[in-house]
């Protein structure tokens, strides 16, 4: 092996990236963009969960809420990650919870079954595990907390919880939980990453510009790559649907039909997304480098690991704006809820208002490609 | 198309990228008919002269028409745009390259299928219209690329050097193409910094740095050098000769 030979070869690698200050950038960014989320999702600096006290022993139905409950309600207060609101009736609060506005109600348990076994009430949406574990933990030492006692073992499993928005109450499994994640990732993944190097290719082999020079309009062009993605992107929909469902044995609660949908308004985002920012970059290798700027933070901040709810709220704004974030909710509310059209029509319009605007991108950088 | 004499118009026409002036009042008229070659070295403004035609750049300044229409999507249809490097879809054949092509060009699926076997006919393809264009010489490719802007027929062939790459014999049988659709009523310009091919052209226009230096048949513009074309060119470019 001659030194010379591969210093050379290092020093043309050196070069190169010197004179692509993009990819400079890229490198710089893109690991401190990560990094950034990772460290505020991995730390405890995230907002509480909302939760209210009802009194177990007015109602078994739940139906009065907050008396007499002062000591259990402190301890709750006093638990990490947790926030207790006030709701007038039980109710209310569930009919919150069905909209995203509490995230659970607990009971406080009648007299004689504080001690000497812990049995208390948990009232959430359960189509989440990450947000009904917290609320249960905490339920859990707050009961302790405000017996005086610490637990005894077996005592957590002494909690029941009612899940309002799954059909059947069974907390989801975690395939079930993951599966709407899944197919979210690899739509949008699948159809980014394609059509922005298809695109980049039209652009560097010269059909675009033959395309541009023929009578094709720019929303023939856009629709034209929309319909030839759109097939393989429900295939592929439909792939991990059908090997989570048939051999991971998670469920669809909801209509199939409302699945798809929500994969093709969200695929007409992405390969507008994929058009417009194969025009930011000179080749593949660049390409590559938008997968994680775009993808990552949509993962990370997007519900499909961490609640969103949770979130620093400027952090949910802009979670707010992510495709990602609306097509898992509304898958979750599909096929876990077993949600119909009205349950996910605010994720729809979202998703819906997405892909126009990424259409009027796409219009916008092709307009500038043409006389 | 609308009936007129000139092919393309092009009065005062300016482009420019950042600093570089590409076109700086750039005369030409091109007759219906004819072939007429851009002559010129690299980057005197022949490609972005040809991308304006084609409706693919507008121009900053000046006027320019293609049988008396702004060059744009009205045009398109009357124009065949064959580009520097083969633009194709490599993974494709030929014949689907042309079927696609052909169907941007709204060409009715029966007129596609006759063009197909025409056009590879005329390039020299017939055998290998289904390999993959990949699979291709570069010499094919140009020639398949040829192909691809003669699909829907157009009354203005826009050839931007379209013999790079092309063996001295297929370069040969390629002018002799070109000659036999201008007899056919084709117009074509032809851009080239090859002078032996200026030579074949009905005109010829030296071009450079973003202006037509003066038009004329290969043996009026070739006269002032006393010589060859090329010295021609360079007595033009240099001042020693006067445009005509």
């Amino acid at each position: 092996m001659r030194r010379a030979r591969v210093g050379a070869l290092a020093a043309r690698i050196v070069r190169g990236f010197r004179r692509d200050p993009r990819t400079l950038a890229l490198l710089v960014i893109v690991p401190l963009v990560v990094m950034a989320l990772i460290g505020y999702m991995l730390s405890d600096d995230r907002e509480p969960l909302r939760v209210a006290v009802a009194n177990g022993e007015s109602n078994e139905t739940c139906g009065a809420i907050v008396s007499d409950t002062g000591t259990f309600r402190d301890a709750l207060a006093q638990q990490p990650g947790i926030e207790v609101v006030e709701v007038t009736t039980c109710d209310e609060g569930i009919a919150k919870i069905e909209t995203g506005d509490l995230e659970g109600i607990v009971e406080y348990p009648v007299i004689e079954q504080r001690n000497p076994i812990a049995t208390t009430r948990v009232i959430v949406a359960g189509t989440d595990p990450r947000i009904e574990e917290p609320i249960v933990r905490a339920a859990t030492y707050a009961l302790a907390a405000a017996r005086g006692s610490p637990l005894e073992a077996g005592e957590i499993a002494n909690v029941t919880v009612d899940r309002v928005d799954v059909p059947d109450g069974e907390r989801p499994s975690t395939i079930t939980y993951s599966a709407p994640a899944l197919i979210t990732v690899f739509a949008f993944l699948f159809t980014f990453m394609l059509t922005s190097v298809a695109f980049l290719r039209e652009r560097s082999s010269g059909t675009l510009e033959r395309l541009l020079a023929s009578p094709i309009t720019r929303a023939e062009i856009l629709s034209g790559y929309l319909f030839g993605f759109l097939g393989f992107a429900a295939i592929q929909a439909l792939l991990v649907l059908a090997y989570s469902t048939l051999v991971l044995h998670a469920r669809i609660e909801g209509a199939l039909w409302l699945v798809l949908l929500v994969i093709a308004i969200l695929v007409i985002g992405c390969v507008n997304l994929g058009i417009t920012l194969s025009f930011f970059a000179r080749n593949e290798l660049q390409v590559i480098q938008f997968i994680p700027l775009v993808l990552l933070p949509q993962v990370f901040l997007g519900g499909l690991f961490w609640p969103t709810v949770t979130l620093w709220p400027p952090l949910q704004w802009l979670s707010a704006l992510f495709p990602v974030t609306h097509a898992v909710s509304a898958l979750r509310e599909v096929m876990i809820a077993g949600g119909g059209f009205a349950d996910v029509a605010r994720d729809l319009a979202a998703l819906l208002a997405f892909a126009l605007a990424m259409v009027a991108l796409g219009v916008w950088v092709l307009r500038g490609q043409r006389a | 198309m609308i009936a007129t004499d000139l092919a393309i118009r092009s009065s005062e026409l300016a482009r420019s990228f950042g600093d570089v002036h590409a076109l700086d009042g750039f005369d030409l008229e091109v007759r219906t008919g004819e072939i007429l070659g851009l002559v010129g070295p690299n980057g005197a403004g022949k490609t972005t002269f040809v991308r304006v035609i084609a409706g693919l750049l507008a121009p900053d300044d000046g006027d320019v028409e293609v049988f008396g229409r702004r060059p744009g999507r009205a045009t398109a249809s009357d124009v065949g745009y064959m580009t520097q490097a083969a633009a194709l879809y490599e993974d494709l054949s030929l014949r689907e390259n042309l079927g696609f092509f052909g169907r941007v060009y709204g060409l009715p699926r029966a007129r596609v299928i006759e063009r197909i076997a025409e056009l590879a006919a005329l390039v020299h393809l017939e055998g290998d219209e289904d390999r993959p264009v990949r699979t291709l010489s570069g010499g094919q490719r140009q020639l398949a690329n040829l192909s691809c802007a003669m699909v829907h027929e157009p009354t203005l062939l826009l050839l931007d050097e379209p013999t790079v790459g092309i063996d001295p014999v297929l370069r040969r049988s390629l002018w002799e193409r070109f000659a036999t659709l201008r007899d056919a009523g084709t117009t074509i310009l032809v851009t080239t910094h090859v002078m032996e091919e200026a030579t074949r052209c009905d005109r010829v226009a030296f071009v450079n740095a973003g202006e037509v230096l003066t038009v004329g048949t290969p043996d009026e513009v070739g006269a002032p050098g006393e010589g060859s074309i090329e010295d021609a060119f360079l007595a033009f470019r240099d001042g020693r000769a006067e445009p005509s």
